[in-house]
Parts: structure tokens; sequence; C-alpha cells
């Protein structure tokens, strides 16, 4: 079953390649020109574009996870996420919080992790690079997930410009402080963090999927949604 | 790394209180249960107290559960103390004692564990045509708790199915919709199904649904196909049946259709038979009209009462059989299409010539009067041969008759005084040259174009029919040529036309005529009338014409200068029973079978 679902996502990717409206940038930076698709449309596609984002992240950090966490270390796991680095960042975190919020907050912080893990997740595949064992298959997905997660902040920012009008965005979240604060003294080993790298993310790809869906939910019903 | 398993105190150790599970329904309440572990003293309610720690800031405590069920041992944490995506971590405290252990940390939607779905059902999909599997179509209903619609959570499902009284579940492939196929159930058998769910991408499924029995048994599939096969057959022997009456009452029809008349020589009049091998006598004397009335008039219609028999009707048409001056284009006008000096019979091809009983057959055989008359000119100027001082065929088209308005007229003036144009297939021999030589007179056709060639165009366009015939026939008075032919006496023998009249047809009186290289100056003063084949007669500029020459005679035999005798022409010794065949000449009237030729030659 793993493996099945491994070989799929695998496959996914193609799936993916035109997804995102990346001829935007190509009109000198801008992206006023990226009026041919519909809002509807584009945020379905930004939607599955983070689904498939968790699902990566968690197959890799299961992989990661099998390979090179030793057994005690793995009962640690979930102390983990203490120590992630985007835990700083001002989120709802129940549905009740999510209610409250307006779509427009809602898609600044979908904005705000997607920006704080663009430099991390580059710094991720470096450190795997030099491990001796790593396979492949995880350095494919998390370089994958690396990929993506770029065009992901594309589709957003046209997002935000298409459904709250505003204006482009300055990249203000994707700071290299935010990343190297919060390394816990105690985690000295790559590994380690490597590993807490990898939940944490996993865990804020979640979050992402979720907003975006609530978001999607009070586009089309919105008196039923949260 | 090798786990090794702390030397197990399990059995001597006591058990400390622990956490057995926290589990998350919705992703927006959990709970926790604990027990007390090999303590049994602390397993009254409050002796332990859960505590946990919600680490959303650095200056998170640890709080005490919000809301006990004792009843339990169950710590509910609901919406307002539930947190999605924060770590939390479980302690128990006893009097002055505290239990904590590592993996009591979590964030909520790790722990979540669905409901099972609700309102299952299933469907017969088909059957397979043996008869011993089916498919089953199963449907369900997310779990309520869960809102998946609003996108909260996202749910795929697992159907596990097993035949009843096994005891190994089938499972199928995840999938996040709401119903799924099975395939390859057995008839006769009982199963049983149930299904559970998980958050995608998850690893921690919901309990299982409650369980549906599909039951199919033996559908008497047999019965519908029963009658299904027999209303088929029954069809088909109707359809059969219905296709034999129509060829049975439509055996004439359908024969016409499907067995079209092999157009056989069948003459009006005349029994086939006669046709056959060494009747010959008997069917000239019929065609000749021999004692009786006439072909028309005489023959038993042997063909009645077979309209599907083609007839070549020798042409009775206008029964102006005494017009020489005919209407009748010759043999080989007839046969080209070529328009020919006839006022009222401008019918080109088959409808002239032939004529059938019934409507719809033989046109196709005819001959294209379509083609362009050029074509069929220079077709006919090449077959002839040529002239031994012309170097070239060329060829004048001129119009004669009015009804062909199309002929172009090609004037070729050349330096001969005869060019070929338009002449027969056959010509009659009207001359024996001493030397060996035949003459021969060309057809009706031929235009001899003298240097006056351009006005005579000019002159016989738009002409009537009588007219353009005088200036034709005078012209051809003047007509000189001649063709080397075989001596006859030497080898050979000469095309059998219908040496018509050359010498002194009347004055023979006889049955037979004779080709003598004679001067023809001596011939008779023919009655301009002529039919198809007025041949003209090469020698003298004063080349009469002649009796109506028939394209054709019979040779009957030779006489002892080896010259052919011929039948005499039909109006030239006109019994008044001799019929005129309308048809006069071009129809073959007698023709020599070999051996009739054998008792020709001396």
């Amino acid at each position: 079953m793993n493996m099945r679902s491994v070989w799929a996502l695998l496959l996914w990717p193609s799936l993916l390649t035109v997804s995102m409206p990346l001829d935007c940038k190509e009109e000198q930076g801008s992206l006023s020109g990226c009026t041919s698709i519909s809002q509807e449309k584009l945020l379905d596609r930004v939607i599955h574009h983070a689904e498939l984002i968790y699902r990566v992240s968690e197959e890799s950090c299961s992989l990661f996870e099998e390979m090179f966490l030793p057994f005690p270390l793995q009962l640690q796991s979930s102390q983990a996420g203490y120590a992630c680095i985007t835990k700083a960042l001002p989120m709802p975190s129940s549905k009740s919080e999510i209610q409250q919020i307006s779509d427009k907050w809602l898609l600044h912080s979908v904005l705000m992790l997607v920006q704080s893990w663009i430099e991390p997740l580059v710094y991720l595949q470096t450190t795997m690079d030099r491990y001796d064992h790593a396979p492949d298959m995880l350095l494919n997905k998390t370089k994958w997930v690396s990929d993506k997660l770029i065009s992901l902040e594309q589709g957003v920012v046209v997002l935000i410009k298409k459904m709250l009008d505003e204006g482009m965005l300055a990249t203000t979240y994707s700071e290299q402080g935010l990343f190297q604060s919060d390394v816990q003294p105690e985690m000295l080993e790559s590994v380690m963090r490597d590993y807490t790298l990898l939940s944490c993310f996993k865990k804020d790809a979640h979050k992402m999927e979720t907003f975006l869906k609530l978001l999607k939910c009070r586009q089309t019903d919105k008196y039923n949604c949260p | 790394i090798m786990y090794s398993l702390p030397l197990c105190h399990c059995l001597s150790a006591p058990l400390e209180p622990h956490f057995t599970e926290c589990i998350s329904r919705e992703q927006e309440t959990f709970r926790c249960w604990w027990s007390p572990g090999s303590y049994h003293n602390l397993s009254s309610p409050g002796a332990l107290r859960v505590f946990y720690l919600k680490k959303d800031s650095p200056t998170s405590e640890w709080k005490e559960c919000p809301e006990y069920i004792h009843s339990n041992r169950e710590c509910f944490f609901d919406v307002n103390h539930t947190s999605v995506w924060i770590p939390y971590c479980m302690q128990l405290r006893g009097e002055n004692v505290t239990y904590f252990n590592e993996d009591d940390c979590f964030t909520v939607e790790n722990i979540v564990r669905p409901d099972p779905p609700v309102s299952l059902s299933w469907t017969l999909l088909n059957i397979s045509p043996s008869g011993l599997s089916y498919d089953v179509m199963v449907n369900w209903e997310p779990p309520p708790s869960a809102d998946v619609d609003a996108g909260w959570m996202r749910i795929e499902y697992e159907i596990q199915y097993r035949e009843r009284n096994t005891t190994n579940w089938e499972a199928l492939e995840m999938q996040p919709h709401t119903q799924q196929t099975i395939y390859g159930l057995h008839i006769g058998k009982d199963y049983e199904v149930h299904i559970r769910c998980r958050m995608v991408a998850f690893t921690k499924f919901g309990e299982f649904s409650d369980s549906i029995f599909i039951e199919v048994t033996e559908i008497p599939t047999k019965e519908s196909t029963i009658p299904f096969t027999l209303v088929l057959v029954l069809g088909i022997v109707g359809i059969l049946i219905l296709i034999m009456l129509i060829v049975i009452t439509q055996q004439h029809r359908l024969m016409m259709v499907l067995l079209p008349p092999v157009p056989a020589p069948k003459i009006k009049g005349i029994d086939s038979e006669l046709l056959k091998k060494g009747k010959l006598d008997e069917l000239n004397f019929i065609l000749t009209g021999g004692g009786m009335g006439g072909l028309p008039t005489y023959a038993p219609d042997f063909y009645q009462d077979e309209p599907w028999v083609e007839f070549i009707e020798v042409d009775g048409e206008d029964g102006d059989s005494g017009e020489r001056e005919d209407n009748r284009a010759s043999d080989t006008q007839r046969l080209l299409g070529l328009p020919h000096p006839v006022s009222h019979h401008m019918n080109m091809g088959c409808s002239n010539a032939i004529s059938f009983p019934d409507d719809d057959s033989g046109r196709a055989s005819c001959y294209n009067p379509d083609l362009p008359e050029q074509d069929t000119l220079m077709l006919m100027a090449t077959l002839l041969p040529g002239q031994p001082e012309e170097e070239e065929a060329s060829f004048d088209v001129e119009e004669r008759a009015p009804a062909s308005s199309e002929r172009s007229l090609v004037q070729a003036q050349t330096g001969g005084p005869q060019t070929w144009v338009n002449t027969d297939f056959y010509a009659q021999v009207s001359n024996v040259m001493p030397s060996g030589g035949v003459v021969l007179s060309p057809g009706q056709q031929l235009r001899i174009q003298e240097s006056t060639s351009a006005t005579e165009e000019e002159t016989q366009k738009g002409k009537e029919d009588e007219d353009s015939k005088e200036t034709e026939e005078q012209k051809q008075k003047e007509l000189q040529f001649q063709l080397l032919v075989v001596d006859p006496e030497g080898s050979g023998y000469t095309t059998e036309s219908n040496v018509r009249q050359i010498s002194t047809p009347p004055s023979s009186g006889e049955g037979y005529q004779t080709i003598h290289p004679q001067p023809v100056e001596t011939k008779p003063a023919a009655t301009m009338e002529d039919n198809q084949s007025p041949y003209i007669l090469p020698d003298s500029p004063q080349s009469q014409f002649f009796s109506p020459v028939a394209d054709y005679t019979v040779v009957q035999e030779l006489d002892s200068h080896h010259s052919l005798l011929l039948n005499p022409p039909p109006n030239q010794s006109p019994p008044p029973c001799l019929p005129q065949h309308p048809l006069k000449a071009p129809m073959p009237v007698g023709y020599i079978t070999p051996d009739l030729l054998g008792n020709l030659s001396p």
C-alpha cells in the first residue's frame, strides 16, 4: 500500500506542471496579466497543490523516520512540534478561531506560511544531499516539494490579488532569522534537526491545505462554513 | 540501530498509571483515557488527575483536564480547549507523583480517528453472462460528525468484505468517494461488508461501520432469455417465409432484375433454330421474303410471349421501302452514330436502327452518339486504306444534316484531289482492274473534296437533305479514286461488300452480276434514290447511280471466270414479293459460312 501510493505520487508532479499560472510572471514581473483564469479555478488549483504538497511531505517524513531515526528517538518526535520555526506566527488553531477571521486574513496566513518555508526547504535539500544513504526517493520528494512550494506561493499571490484586489505583496515573511532563531540547543544532531524540519513542515502543509479549503467553502456557501 | 527492549520489568515492576489513548473524532474535540496501571489504589476517581500542556507559547503551563468523565477514566477536551496543529502533552498526577511519558505528546490532527460512515446500502450492478458472478455497488454517507463538506476534514474510505462465516476480510483500495463497486461476487453466497475511514494521508483509522449483508440468489435468468430467443427465432422464420413469398410471386420480375436477358440473335419472325448451322438456305429464304409477304408479315411470331426478348428488328418503321433515297444511314453511319442525310430520321445511333419491344434494354450496347464527330472520322480515315497518292489522310467534315449542327468543319486543303472523309467501313467493289486492282467506291458519306471544298461547305450548310443529296451526288460523280485490292483471282477475296450495280444491272437482268473491269459509263442511269451504299463509280465523271446499292450481297457462286455471282439487288429485279428489307442491306442479308465458302470455291 505504501509503495503504491509512493508510486502514484511520483506521477502526480506531472499533473501539476501546468496547473499554476506561471505565465503571469512573464509580463515584466507584474501579475496584472493573470486575468485569464477564473478565481474559482485558481483556487481549486491552489487547493490541489496544497493537498499534494501535504501528501508528499507526509511520505517524506515517514520515509525519513524509517531510514534515519532510531526507534527511541521516534518517541520524541511529537515533541518536535514545539520547535517548529513557524510557531511564532500568529495563526488560528481551531475551527472556531478560523470562523472568526476574515478571508483576507486567512489568505494572508497561508501566504505567510508558504513564504516561511521556502528557504528552509532549500536548506533541507542541501543537508540531505550530504547524507550517506539518503534514498533517491526521499531526495526526489523533498526536491519536488520544494519546487511546488514556490508555485504555490505564486498562486496564492495571484489569488490574493484577485480576491482581495491587492497589489503585489512584498515577500516579507521569508526571513532567515525566523529560521535560525529557533534552533534548539539540544538538537545538535542534523538528523534530528532535519526530521524536526520535515515534521514541522508536514504540519504546516496540513494547515495550509485546511485553510484553503475553508476559504473555498466560504466562497461557495457562506452560511454553513466556518 | 537495534532497539533493545529494556529489561522487561513488566511483570515485576508495577505498571505506572498511563494514558491508554487519546482520540479525536472530528478534529474539533478530543478525549484521553487513562489507566491506573497496576496501582489499583489509584483507580478510584480523583486519585489521579490529568494535566495537559498546550505548547502554543514558550510560557505555557500545565493545566488540568477541563472535563473529567470518571466513569470512563476519560478526559474530554471540548471545542474551546482543542487546538489543532499545536502540540499537547498529557500528564497524570497522583498525590505527590507525576507520571509523565514523553510519548503522550501529540498534535490533534494526528490523533484523529473519524467515526465510521453511515447509511450503507448496496445495489446489484450486473450479473455475468455465465450467471455465476455479479457486481455490486455499495453506497454510504460520511460520518456526520466529520465536517467533510466544509473541507475541514478530508476523508478516505476502505471497504472490506467477506463471505459469511469466514474469517478473512478482503480489503479494497482506499478512495475518497462515498461509493464503490465490488466485483466478482459469487451467486448464491452471502457476503458481509463494512467500511472504515481515516483522514487522507494520515495513519489512524476509525472504527468499522456496522456490517451490511449482500445476498443474491440464483436469478432465473434463463427465463428471461428463453422468450427472447423464441421471439428471435420466430421473427427470423417469419422473415424467411415473407422472402419466399415475395420470390415466388414476383418470380418474373425478379428474373428480369437478377438475370437480365442476354441479347441473343433473335430476329423477329425467325425461329432461332434457323440461325444454326446448316439452315442457311431456309434463313435466306425467309429473310428475302421467299414466296410470302415479306419478313415482317410472314414470320410467325416466335417470341411473342417472351417480353424480355430483345429483337433486332429489321427496320420497318416508315414503310417507304421503295424509297431508296434513304433516310437510312449506312451501316457504318448507324454504328458510329454519325449524322446522315435523313430528313426526319435524325435519330442517331440506337434509336434509329434498332427498336425494342422493351424500353429499357439494350441501350447500353449502342454506340454513344455523343462521341465527337471528328474522332469517328479520324477513326474511319485511319481504318480505311489510304490512297496511294495521299500522304496523309486528311478529312473534311461537312455539315450534312441540319440536326447535327454541332459538326465542326475542318477543312483540310490538300493537294490531292481526294480526301478521305467519313468513309464507310466497307466499300463496294465497283470495278476490277485488269491489273488486278479492285476499284472500290466509297460509302455514302464520303466527301470528296475538290478544290471547291470551301464553297461546298457553305452551300452544303443548312441545306435540306434533298438538296444536299443532290449536290453530293453531283460531286460524287466526279469522284475518282482507286483502291488497290488484291487480285481476286490470285488470292484472297474481296470484301463481301454488296457490289451492286456497277455494270449493267438492268441489262443483265439476271440474278447475278459480274464484276468486270469495265468502264462504268454504261451504267444505267440510276435513280438518285440511294440507300446506304451509294457507291461512287470512280472512273466516270458521269458516274451514276444507281440502283440503290445494298452494302452487302450474297455471293451465290463463282462463275467460270471466277467472278462472284451475287444476288440481284432487290429493286433491280423486283419481284413484287421481294421484300424490301427495310434494313436494306447493312443488315447482312446473307452471309457465307465457311462451309458455304467451300462450296463456292472452284
